[in-house]
């Protein structure tokens, strides 16, 4: 039962820094409808920037964890300004390859500092002793990092529900025409999605930076693994994205956990993720919580 | 009126047939069989290292590979983001042949066009059963379930035990009527093998393009609705589009594990689809040019990078590594670059050139 407790344990951990990570994808394709395929990127480049502002620039963690966030906030907007602008209205094959172009662009720009050929990790700065409850144990780290996740999730969900901008992004995802009638300007809409998802993004490259250390290829690899979890939520559910999240999170822990090692399998838990992802596509493209658009031919 | 068959200015046509026809002029057919003699003949004349003929071989694999997502993603507009896993199925194809009956089975080394024609058939019933979602998905949603694919494609290859959990399977040197290839010509013999398959799918997709099935295709592309009105199968064309694409996918992945040797799994992952999508795009999608120009362009680009950091490294200090960094940076800039300014790619340059000499000796 213990073991049981502790999958659920790590699962919500994992679960909520999935959650995370696709809530800025889910927030940029609600607006846009750009599938982002350089989100991994982002989230790395917030991590890596957390880690030189608080090692190499000698920050206090917390101030440079803010300050990351910001400076992922004004980066994603330019990208959103010099790249994404252009092709408003091309085909979707574009939008998809120039996000891809800019995951090569900025894997290269990563290589070119320290963190694309070493690894690096954060300085401890909270208790090590991992706390216990009824024979779950969660380290500090982790626990931080759910409830940063947790209140970020309830920051943005106050942002789309109560403010001005938040709703506006809302109308612009439901019809572009008539919000631009009523005074929306959605280019500053189109930006600002990428700017609060990069925002997300960068929180999440923290708080898995704590966790799991600076690796380039464990970061990146979050940009891939948020396909299934937002698909499973509805591409353009921000709710789905979180509730999604948190299932993933718990399916592939229960998948190392119980089925690895029985019956000759293992890994199974970087496939079960893409697995559900073909039958979801199958049988409910929409997701849990996406809206109906799937038409068939 | 007299048809003057050597130059197009002030030609027109009266029936469909005279439109399409492959070689609207003489000369056109002239360059065209200039350009293959030229092809075939050149290695006789110059001496190519080894290094730089291979890169030629990866140049015409990469062409059939191409052919088959031009045809998927350019003409019938199924966005694949899975392609090398494709070319994957194709080599592991050969590959599982070379673990069951061991690396220098006759099969293998002296029935080798079959086993090329085989990894195509393979190909073409993974293609089709990938595609099977197309029947319900459409635009981004297809390009995830590919993407999908390409991930448990990558899983099965590492995991399982029978395709030495992407470790290279070694695939023995093959024989030719004047007996095995030695070490020395087997880049030269790929070369000719390769560009005769080059030829006749450059032909065979020039042919199919003017067909029925081919003119579905597009038709499918540009309105699904429309095409449906029409009597055209929608759900059908796209799962024929799949297969079809797996078949080149699979010749081109047979290509590979023979010219390389073996089949490692570090050839077929989703960095190399993504490749393979920017050789589509920069050559030009939705066109048969651009299917060759493409290929070409991108590992050229490749190879320059390479030695642009090669020279760097012998330069400054051995310990630095630009090609790690550079190689990414430059793909990037060149896709996105492309996809600003010159979004129907290198195809229209061609177009633009041929425009131009259609007219001669007019102006306009």
């Amino acid at each position: 039962m213990s073991y049981f407790l502790q999958l659920v344990a790590s699962g919500i951990v994992v679960g909520s820094i999935y959650a995370l990570s696709g809530l800025g994808f889910v927030l940029i394709y609600k607006s846009s409808r750009v599938l982002n395929i350089a989100h991994g990127q982002i989230i790395a480049a917030g991590a890596f920037i957390t880690y030189a502002l608080t090692v190499w620039g000698g920050i206090p963690i917390y101030i440079s964890f803010l300050m990351s966030l910001i400076i992922t906030f004004f980066l994603a907007m330019s990208v959103e300004r010099v790249f994404l602008r252009r092709l408003i209205g091309e085909p979707i094959i574009s939008v998809i390859m120039v996000t891809i172009g800019l995951m090569s662009i900025l894997d290269g720009l990563i290589y070119m500092t320290p963190f694309g050929a070493e690894n690096f990790s954060f300085p401890e700065f909270l208790p090590k002793t991992p706390i216990s409850l009824g024979g779950v144990s969660i380290s500090w780290t982790q626990l931080v990092g759910v409830i940063i996740t947790v209140i970020l999730i309830v920051g943005f969900t106050w942002f789309f529900k109560r403010s001005t901008l938040g709703i506006s992004m809302r109308a612009v995802s439901d019809d572009q025409m008539a919000s631009m009638s009523i005074g929306i300007s959605i280019p500053k809409v189109f930006g600002l999605a990428w700017a609060t998802a990069g925002f997300s993004a960068a929180a999440a490259g923290g708080i898995i930076g704590n966790i799991t250390g600076l690796n380039f290829d464990t970061l990146r690899a979050f940009g891939i693994i948020v396909f299934p979890v937002v698909i499973l939520g509805g591409l353009d559910s921000v709710f789905g994205a979180v509730v999604a999240g948190i299932i993933m999170g718990l399916i592939q822990q229960f998948a190392a956990g119980y089925l690895d090692g029985n019956w000759g399998l293992s890994g199974t838990a970087d496939l079960l993720p893409y697995i559900i992802l073909l039958i979801i596509l199958l049988f409910k493209p929409h997701g849990l919580f996406g809206i109906h658009e799937i038409e068939r031919v | 009126m007299a048809q003057n068959r050597w130059l197009a200015t002030g030609n027109f046509f009266t029936t469909y047939r005279e439109e399409q026809r492959i070689f609207l002029t003489h000369l056109d057919r002239l360059l065209f069989v200039g350009l293959l003699v030229g092809l075939f003949v050149w290695p006789l004349f110059l001496e190519v290292g080894n290094k730089y003929m291979l890169v030629i071989d990866n140049i015409l694999i990469a062409m059939v590979a191409i052919l088959g997502l031009n045809l998927l993603t350019g003409f019938a507009g199924l966005i694949s983001i899975g392609h090398a896993a494709f070319v994957g199925v194709g080599a592991y194809t050969v590959a599982s042949f070379s673990r069951m009956l061991g690396d220098t089975h006759v099969l293998l080394t002296h029935a080798w066009p079959l086993m090329i024609l085989l990894a195509g058939g393979v190909g073409a019933v993974v293609g089709a059963f990938v595609g099977l979602p197309a029947l319900r998905l459409k635009h981004l949603y297809l390009a995830i379930a590919t993407l999908s694919f390409q991930m448990i494609f990558q899983w099965t290859i590492n995991f399982m035990e029978f395709f030495n959990q992407g470790q290279t399977i070694s695939i023995g040197r093959v024989s030719w009527f004047s007996g095995r290839v030695a070490r020395q010509e087997h880049y030269l013999f790929w070369y000719y093998v390769c560009l005769v398959i080059v030829v006749i799918s450059g032909l065979a997709v020039r042919n199919l393009l003017r067909t029925r099935y081919g003119r579905c295709l597009v038709a499918v592309r540009d309105n699904d609705r429309a095409a449906d009105a029409m009597g055209m199968h929608p759900g059908f064309t796209k799962v024929y589009a799949f297969a079809l694409s797996g078949f080149f996918a699979g010749v081109a992945g047979a290509l590979h594990a023979y010219l390389f040797r073996g089949a490692g799994f570090e050839s077929f992952t989703l960095h190399q689809s993504i490749s393979y999508l920017a050789m589509a795009i920069v050559g030009g999608l939705g066109t048969l040019v651009g299917s060759f120009f493409g290929p070409t362009a991108m590992i050229m680009l490749d190879l320059q990078v390479e030695n642009l950091s090669e020279f760097f490294k012998a330069q400054f200090s051995a310990a630095l590594d630009l090609a790690t960094a550079l190689r990414p940076l430059t793909f990037g800039l060149v896709i996105v670059l492309f996809l600003m300014f010159e979004p129907r790619g290198i195809a229209n340059w061609w177009r633009i050139v041929r425009s131009y000499i259609k007219l001669w000796p007019f102006r306009y």
